[in-house]
């Protein structure tokens, strides 16, 4: 990756979550680079998804730090609202917005909160839709989706904010097989164009055709981490070992 | 037969312009009820938006409270008892248009049923639903107005629907503070006449009226739910 000694995009420092007397993340760190797609795996209720929503603060840590382009988001006095505008997120559940067609999905936010014009906007969202293959979808409303569907675009909403990075939060796992396809292929053009790209998911192929960095998680902390290939074919913990028999 | 009910309608109706006590009432009942229904739907609003807050964020917690005490108080004592309260108690001692008076007692009660139709509205629009509002980047307001009020809007019409047909029937009870509304002036006439058709009138109005409203729910309904094909 380039631009490796450069500042950190984010910067996840000691990040610790708990829920009454349940810790879900025991002191996470993390630099994620410009261009960085990490990928990170591990067992339901290893604190994965926490993490990514610890990322944009949709789970505020119990202690710990992010910093997002150089400013410690986690600051209250910081307006975590403009930070978030720049971090795309996407979700298990895709949570499209059900009243309104797929066109005022992609459109709300760039003109009520970057000010855009409804032709501006309008005309981002048909470029991206043609991307993802949707441009006859955009009268739709979402429950005239396929999930497969809603789900690119879901991604399309996040990318109609012209956000740094991208977030998945287990952006397959509701997908009914046929479907993984078509939503895994419009998140690898993304990785393609360099978009920098924090994914959690199940999806191990995937990983190793993408990612530029693998992270394993288990029981809150950081395992293992490594480039794609010699965290799938040489696993060093015992812990990780374990986890990629069950899943490979 | 048909001689009988002219006659009977002339004695009602025509004779002395008695027809005026029901148009009179009428009128007064259409004016209470629209303004007690806008009052109920402004209150009702605001506290359940003031208590769904402080259940996801804990802020607002004095609001919260004021409103719970108001939701209790509200919904645990009779509306006739309110409205006597609120004209002989709180305004006891002022000179005030008792349609004022209506209007204020049936918006406040109104408001309390409002705000917790409003509020089980809100809490059924899925947590995720906000959630993606605010990874796009809406703060907490806009996130309520674009996103989680329409659809809890459209989720409760129907029991907003009939939180407002029960107002308009139960402005009936205006009486009680002798103000002249429709059912009063059906009385007045039954007082003078001794006959049943004047409250047969006056059923036979508010059943039109409200037949008529829900009419205009259900087309409301269906064009809120044009994105569910």
């Amino acid at each position: 990756m380039s631009g490796r000694n450069a500042q950190p995009l984010i910067q996840a420092e000691n990040i610790i979550k708990t829920y009454g007397a349940m810790n879900a993340l025991n002191g996470v760190s993390l630099d994620i680079y410009q261009g960085d797609v990490v990928l990170i795996v591990g067992p339901s209720g290893s604190g994965k998804s926490t993490f990514l929503r610890c990322l944009n603060l949709l789970e505020v840590p119990t202690s710990g730090h992010i910093y997002f382009e150089g400013t410690d988001i986690t600051d209250k006095k910081v307006d975590i609202n403009a930070h978030r505008q720049k971090m795309g997120m996407v979700f298990q559940l895709f949570h499209l917005f059900p009243h309104m067609s797929v066109m005022k999905n992609l459109t709300l936010a760039p003109m009520k909160l970057q000010g855009k014009s409804r032709e501006e906007a309008e005309e981002q969202a048909m470029k991206l839709l043609e991307r993802v293959g949707l441009k006859d979808r955009a009268d739709a409303y979402p429950d005239q989706l396929s999930g497969g569907q809603k789900q690119r675009i879901a991604i399309v909403r996040a990318l109609c904010m012209n956000p740094d990075v991208m977030l998945f939060d287990e952006p397959t796992s509701a997908l009914d097989p046929e479907m993984v396809g078509e939503v895994l292929n419009v998140m690898r053009e993304l990785a393609e164009e360099h978009m920098t790209m924090v994914v959690v998911t199940h999806e191990m192929g995937f990983a190793r055709e993408v990612a530029s960095r693998v992270i394993f998680m288990d029981q809150g902390s950081i395992i293992e981490e490594n480039e794609p290939k010699e965290f799938f074919d040489h696993p060093k913990s015992e812990r990780l070992k374990n986890f990629l028999s069950k899943v490979l | 037969m048909f001689e009988k009910f002219a006659k009977s309608f002339y004695l009602n109706f025509i004779k002395e312009e008695r027809w005026r006590y029901i148009a009179d009432g009428l009128l007064v009942t259409l004016e209470v009820t629209f303004f007690a229904c806008l009052i109920g739907i402004c209150l009702g609003f605001l506290v359940a938006i003031i208590r769904s807050t402080y259940d996801k964020t804990r802020k607002l917690k004095i609001a919260n409270a004021i409103c719970r005490v108001y939701l209790t108080v509200i919904r645990g004592t009779p509306v006739v008892v309110q409205l006597l309260i609120i004209y002989f108690v709180v305004f006891g001692s002022v000179d005030i248009n008792k349609v004022l008076v209506a209007i204020i007692a049936f918006g406040i009660n109104s408001g309390a049923y409002v705000a917790e139709i409003v509020r089980s509205g809100i809490m059924s629009v899925p947590e995720g639903q906000a959630e993606a509002g605010r990874s796009l980047g809406f703060n907490y307001v806009q996130t309520m107005r674009y996103i989680v009020m329409p659809q809890a809007f459209k989720n409760v019409l129907p029991a907003l629907g009939n939180e407002f047909i029960v107002l308009l029937k139960e402005t009936s009870v205006s009486g009680y503070i002798a103000l002249q509304d429709l059912t009063k002036g059906g009385d007045i006439i039954r007082s003078r006449t001794f006959a049943s058709m004047p409250l047969l009138a006056v059923a036979l109005i508010y059943l039109c009226m409200v037949m008529l409203f829900q009419f205009f729910v259900t087309r409301l309904e269906r064009r809120l739910h044009r994105s569910e094909r």
